[in-house]
């Protein structure tokens, strides 16, 4: 059966470990008395999917069973989660066209035929139509696509919004026009990790500027301890709020999944191993990877590890009244990622690796790269940081994947004009966010084209506004040193320079602890 | 001294000039009792009598004005001024004692009729003038500066004398007179217009004919310069002399000796005058002379040999013993009809070799480098005087290669490397260019083994008082060579490079590198308000994204097509590729046409369906971010912004919403709505951008002037040239050139070289 995580505490035995830094990984030896965190094993998944999905559709939680909610003449509207998720790319079929299958057969059944597919991208970029496939699977793509019936959203299409009203806190509700005014919402969610999903499903993934810049600011960014916890993150006591409101006007039949480590397919099984612990095949395997990745161009590089397809296994899927499944989710979420850490320490280490939610087909910017390690993986704790208030913070990451012109336009100009003037998530974002957020080239590329919206690159640097208001330093090990400084970060070129770099910050022996992740964990800080 | 010349009046021409203004200074300043009169012409809007209180502004006349009170007082008691030109001389005024002429042309290389206008002509109505004013009670001195290079081609002991030859001075005066005009007319023939407008043709016919007209016209007025110079310089040494220079001056000497018959006449003949030993203060030069330049380039390293014989000597006065030995000259008149000659030399007494030159000159610039740029001291290269021909092998050699290399360069794709390989190029061309002209010029010098005895030069001088001699220096034998080389000379002819230097330095780190912000415009908001005058218009590939024709064709048509059918359309297109360059090359116009020729039956709702529904991608991830942030930037400013392209409409659509303005070219369709791979308008490319431009500017009431363009190539050379600010966008190198030779806005607007753009989750997208 699956082993839980566990911290390693470095010794002399310890071999070098695996550190990923973007297109590459490298063999990284910590000092003495590092604490690595692991995150468990793939628990166990669910034996038959298809059956799996059934039991859910059929037994759902706090609600009438699906068929029970489905009606001739009706208005049905299933939104998915986009491309964001899982990471990596699932390898098809995925999760989620498996489980709209189901929903559409019981729908056939039950005689609806006014049902609208959905992609709850917000304010990502709008998906190509050969990714929408992969999602849904070709039979819907075909049968939904060409009508006009699968689509992605459209945050500023005016026509197509509707504003519910708002909440007891001011925060205005306004979401997809057709999803509001369906009879039956479905939402299909993948719950990689423990931030997504609940109401953030339909309350973010559907829903305008209008109503996303409540919660995707600075200040609640910084009050949200973390938002791996939802009980504890600001952004999502908004999103709740907002989400009750929403229920209040339609019917959600929430569809979370789980699930479980297999980050990596073979022959790459080796960077979810145990360094001690690989056979000979792996070490071969890993060095013959390495040997090819110093000599193959950044592009062949890119290639290779963007063509990479996850191989998840389902553990889990949950269906009925969002707040009942989010609950059962979470359970199995923290069962997979959850990892005992005793303690905060003066260091944290993290390797960001090549894809992040916002760069799946394209590139890792240093924008996403920060937001990936201040934002995603930083926060990726409950209780307390994992590294102490006034801490250092090491990363690594090359930082030198440039800008995709076609899916980060205002990225560009955010790392050009903004960053240039101010790094300050709270004086970045009152000085230019509507700006960004209203300018026209940007919508017009957002809504024909598929860039994500002016403002998104306000959000990354918003996710990074806990960490950089928590810790005393930022290094970058490897990386670029200008863009480093651009972000107004310091770059080392080693782990002992950067610990060189940091003890002005925490002294000459500080306490380091290093997050071994990819696969995803989260630390559970006592 | 001074009482035999006091209450003299003399008439002094070239003033102005580097002689001129030093005898001036003597005159005044050390014999008082002489009036002098100036033959000035006037220059621009200033007239003679402003040129000369300019004159006597600076600062080496500061004392004299001072003692006089004030320029106008100086003026008024002493200084006379004769509005008039050697060209059309002017009656002298009466009671003049005496006249020296030091007007003349000093460059080595003037186009023929100028050497014979000046040197001859100028000499010969001067000399009419005096004798309008000669009589025999009050003879008038005329003295006459020449060049000791007069003896031409002559070799070993050169006497102060007539220079001995019988070329007949009318014939040859006519001959040169007419030249000018000869040769304008031969320049118009289709024999050199042909040959020229070939080249220019060749060049610049992607940017359009009128270009390529104009570029002509200035290629025959610098075929008629050359030219006028080339036969002058055949002339004089099918004659025995070095150049025009001395031939032209030999000649003026014969006009001399003919009034020399019945007046009183001294012909001074300095050699290479530089600058000034002792007076008016030490190193003391005005403008560059015939050394300076070469010292200067060796000072740089660019100078790596000289066509010279290491004992070979060069013959250097001080400026302030040619005057001091004028002014002698002036003091001891000559009889009727014996005309005294002087040579102002050093050579025969006090010899300066070519070696101890380059030694001297070395160890000033060993001790004191040039080291204003930002690489250090430049490294001195070492003379072996090797002998002439070996240089000029080493020389013809670097022309040759440099040659080749510019024709590679300018057929290489655009690149950073291929601009970076040709700003070095031209450098190396200009310092080639250099050492041609200079090696050319001086290779007669270099080689003139010639000794100018001063012999009468020395009695003058001895005949001098004790205090005479100290106030008159004139005895070239005193000069120490090493000192007045490494402490006088040198730092006098370096000290304005080194503040020029300086000055560029400074700039150089206030320079304000690549495209000033918009004024008004911040961070851009998109917003745009109409009717404003200014404007910037944009090339579209090239520019605004790394894209060009041939591949966006082969986007649209693969699109349609199956798996063979594409390699059978890719086969074809590269085979034709090598055509389609070579018509790139020739005329952009031709090109695109025989581009668009391959949409022939297409429908053109089909490549717009496809055009919107993949192209948009294409052309939006080559977009270099860059750009479309200076285009906003013109926008936010309130610019009106048009985007020219030769590309078709569909393309365009993507980025339509950030310009007012999209003129691209239409695809001609049949009734059937099928392309017939034609266009319904000519492609706007090379000038008709230009004249198009013009138009819509005046429809719009644009002004040009202050309007912007962008572009990459040499073909939209138009384009940037009728705007008023030109902005030249990783250009081809034959733009790059153009745009460094007009200062021209050079930016690098990299497009994006992601690695994903072609990258998709699920596959093949088709």
């Amino acid at each position: 059966m699956s082993r839980p995580g566990f911290v390693l505490e470095v010794d002399d035995r310890t071999p070098p470990l695996v550190v990923h830094e973007g297109l590459g990984f490298r063999l990284e030896s910590f000092p003495l008395g590092t604490r690595v965190v692991y995150p468990p094993e793939s628990i166990p998944t669910v034996p038959d999917v298809e059956e799996a999905i059934r039991e859910a559709l059929l037994h759902p939680h706090d609600s009438e069973p699906l068929p029970a909610l489905l009606r001739p003449g009706m208005r049905l509207t299933i939104a998915f989660d986009d491309l964001s998720l899982p990471l990596p790319t699932m390898r098809a079929p995925d999760i989620r066209g498996r489980i709209i299958e189901q929903v559409l057969t019981l729908a056939a059944e039950a005689g609806v035929d006014d049902v609208h597919l959905i992609a709850a991208n917000a304010l990502h970029r709008r998906m190509t139509a050969a990714e929408l496939k992969h999602i849904v699977g070709e039979r819907v793509f075909r049968s939904f696509y060409p009508q006009g019936q699968l689509y992605n959203f459209d945050a500023e299409d005016r026509d197509d919004l509707a504003h519910l009203g708002t909440t007891d806190k001011g925060e205005d509700v306004e979401i997809s026009k057709r999803a509001a005014e369906s009879d039956l919402l479905v939402y299909v969610n993948v719950n990689l990790v423990a931030m997504d999903g609940g109401h953030k499903s339909v309350g973010i993934g559907l829903a305008s500027y209008r109503s996303l810049r409540h919660h995707h600011n600075a200040k609640t960014m910084v009050e949200s301890r973390s938002f791996m916890d939802h009980k504890h993150s600001a952004m999502h006591h908004s999103a709740w709020r907002m989400g009750r409101l929403v229920k209040e006007h339609v019917k959600v039949f929430q569809i979370e999944t789980t699930l479980n480590n297999d980050v990596f397919p073979r022959p790459f099984d080796f960077l979810q191993k145990r360094e001690w612990e690989w056979s000979v095949k792996d070490q071969a395997t890993m060095l013959g990877v390495r040997r090819g990745m110093s000599v193959a161009p950044l592009r062949m590089r890119h290639r290779m590890f963007h063509d990479l397809r996850s191989v998840y296994g389902l553990t889990g899927v949950n269906a009925g009244e969002v707040e009942a499944v989010h609950e059962r989710t979470l359970q199995k979420v923290h069962q997979q990622h959850l990892v005992e850490v005793q303690g905060q320490s003066d260091v944290l280490v993290m390797g960001v690796p090549y894809l992040g939610p916002y760069n799946v087909n394209s590139s890792m910017n240093p924008i996403l790269a920060t937001c990936m390690g201040l934002g995603y993986y930083f926060n990726s704790y409950r209780g307390r940081p994992v590294v102490r208030k006034g801490g250092a913070v090491i990363l690594y990451h090359p930082l030198n994947e440039g800008f995709n012109q076609l899916h980060h336009p205002s990225y560009v100009d955010f790392y050009e004009e903004v960053l240039a003037e101010s790094t300050d998530p709270a004086v970045v974002g009152e000085k230019y966010e509507q700006q960004f957020a209203q300018d026209p080239w940007y919508i017009h590329l957002y809504r024909t084209s598929h860039a994500y919206h002016g403002v998104h690159p306000f959000y990354m640097w918003y996710w990074a506004a806990h960490a950089m208001d928590h810790v005393d330093e930022v290094i970058w090990v490897g990386a670029d040193r200008r863009v480093a400084a651009r972000l107004g970060f310091r770059a080392a070129s080693t782990l002992a320079d950067a610990l060189e770099m940091a003890s002005g910050t925490v002294g000459s022996s500080p306490s380091i602890t290093y997050l071994h992740n990819p696969p995803h964990l989260l630390a559970d800080v006592r | 001294m001074a009482e035999r010349l006091s209450g003299r009046h003399v008439l002094l021409t070239g003033v102005t000039g580097f002689v001129g203004e030093a005898l001036l200074h003597l005159l005044l300043s050390d014999v008082p009792g002489v009036r002098v009169t100036a033959l000035v012409r006037p220059k621009g809007s200033t007239n003679a009598a402003g040129r000369t209180a300019a004159l006597l502004g600076k600062p080496i006349f500061a004392p004299v004005v001072e003692a006089a009170g004030g320029v106008e007082a100086l003026m008024a008691a002493r200084v006379g001024v004769l509005e008039g030109d050697l060209a059309d001389v002017p009656a002298l005024p009466e009671g003049l004692d005496a006249v020296v002429h030091c007007a003349g042309d000093v460059s080595f290389d003037p186009p023929v009729d100028e050497g014979f206008r000046t040197n001859v002509l100028g000499t010969r109505d001067l000399v009419r003038r005096i004798q309008e004013l000669d009589d025999p009670d009050r003879r008038i001195h005329y003295v006459h500066i020449s060049t000791a290079y007069v003896a031409g081609r002559r070799r070993g002991s050169i006497p102060e004398g007539t220079v001995d030859h019988d070329v007949d001075l009318e014939a040859e005066l006519a001959w040169g007179l007419a030249q000018r005009r000869q040769i304008e007319h031969q320049s118009r023939s289709a024999f050199v217009l042909e040959r020229e407008r070939r080249r220019a043709e060749r060049a610049h016919s992607r940017a359009g004919m009128l270009t390529a007209a104009s570029a002509t016209e200035a290629a025959r007025k610098e075929w008629v310069k050359r030219e006028l110079v080339r036969v002058g310089t055949e002339r004089a040494r099918s004659l025995g002399w070095t150049d025009c220079y001395t031939f032209t001056k030999a000649l003026g000497e014969r006009v001399v000796e003919a009034h020399a018959a019945t007046a009183r006449v001294s012909i001074v003949r300095p050699s290479i005058i530089e600058s000034a030993l002792v007076t008016p203060h030490p190193g003391w030069i005005e403008g560059f002379k015939m050394a300076e330049p070469l010292i200067l380039a060796y000072g740089r390293g660019e100078l790596p040999e000289f066509p010279a014989a290491a004992d070979t000597i060069v013959d250097i006065v001080p400026v302030d013993h040619v005057v001091a030995a004028v002014v002698a000259v002036l003091a001891s008149p000559p009889e009727v009809g014996a005309p005294a000659y002087f040579h102002v030399s050093s050579g025969d007494r006090n010899p300066l070799t070519f070696r101890q030159l380059y030694d001297n000159v070395r160890a000033y610039f060993d001790e004191h480098p040039f080291a204003a740029g930002d690489r250090g001291a430049a490294r001195l290269p070492d003379w072996r005087f090797p002998g002439a021909q070996s240089v000029e092998r080493l020389l013809s050699t670097s022309e040759r290669a440099h040659k080749v290399a510019d024709y590679v360069v300018g057929r290489t794709p655009r690149s950073d490397r291929a601009r970076e390989l040709a700003r070095k190029l031209d450098q190396q061309g200009r310092r080639l260019e250099f050492l041609r002209r200079y090696l050319d010029l001086y290779h007669e010098y270099a080689q003139a083994e010639l000794r100018f005895s001063d012999a009468h030069t020395l009695a003058l001088f001895e005949s001098l008082s004790p205090e005479d001699r100290e106030r008159f220096a004139f005895d070239t034998a005193v000069v120490d060579w090493a000192h007045y080389l490494r402490e006088v000379h040198c730092p006098a002819v370096t000290a304005p490079v080194r503040r020029m230097d300086e000055a560029r330095r400074a700039r150089k780190r206030n320079a304000d590198l690549g495209l000033r912000p918009l004024s008004g415009a911040g961070v851009s908001t998109g917003s745009t308000t109409t009717g404003s005058a200014v404007a910037a218009f944009f090339d579209m590939d090239g520019t605004l994204l790394s894209s060009n024709v041939i591949e966006t064709y082969l986007w649209l048509r693969l699109r349609e097509q199956s798996g063979s059918e594409r390699v059978t359309e890719l086969g074809r297109v590269a085979a034709r590729l090598p055509g389609l360059v070579r018509a790139e090359r020739r005329e952009r116009s031709a090109f695109l046409r025989a581009v668009y020729r391959e949409y022939a039956g297409a429908r053109l709702a089909d490549l717009e369906a496809v055009a919107d529904a993949h192209l948009t991608d294409h052309v939006l991830a080559r977009l270099s971010p860059d750009a479309v942030r200076r285009i906003r930037e013109h926008r936010a400013a309130g610019h009106h912004t048009v985007l020219i392209t030769g590309a078709i409409r569909p393309l365009t659509r993507p980025l339509a919403p950030l310009f007012d303005h999209v003129e691209a070219a239409e695809l001609a369709v049949d009734d059937r709505g099928v392309c017939t791979g034609y266009l319904a308008a000519s492609p706007l490319v090379g000038e008709s951008r230009a004249a198009w431009m013009r138009q819509y500017a005046a429809d719009q009431g644009l002004d040009l002037g202050s309007s912007y363009g962008y572009a990459d190539s040499h073909s939209d050379l138009p384009l940037l040239e009728a705007v008023g600010r030109p902005v030249a966008v990783r250009p081809d190198v034959p733009l790059f050139r153009h745009a460094r030779r007009h200062r021209w806005t050079i930016v690098d607007w990299a497009s994006s070289t992601s690695t994903t753009r072609t990258l998709n989750p699920a596959g093949d997208l088709s």
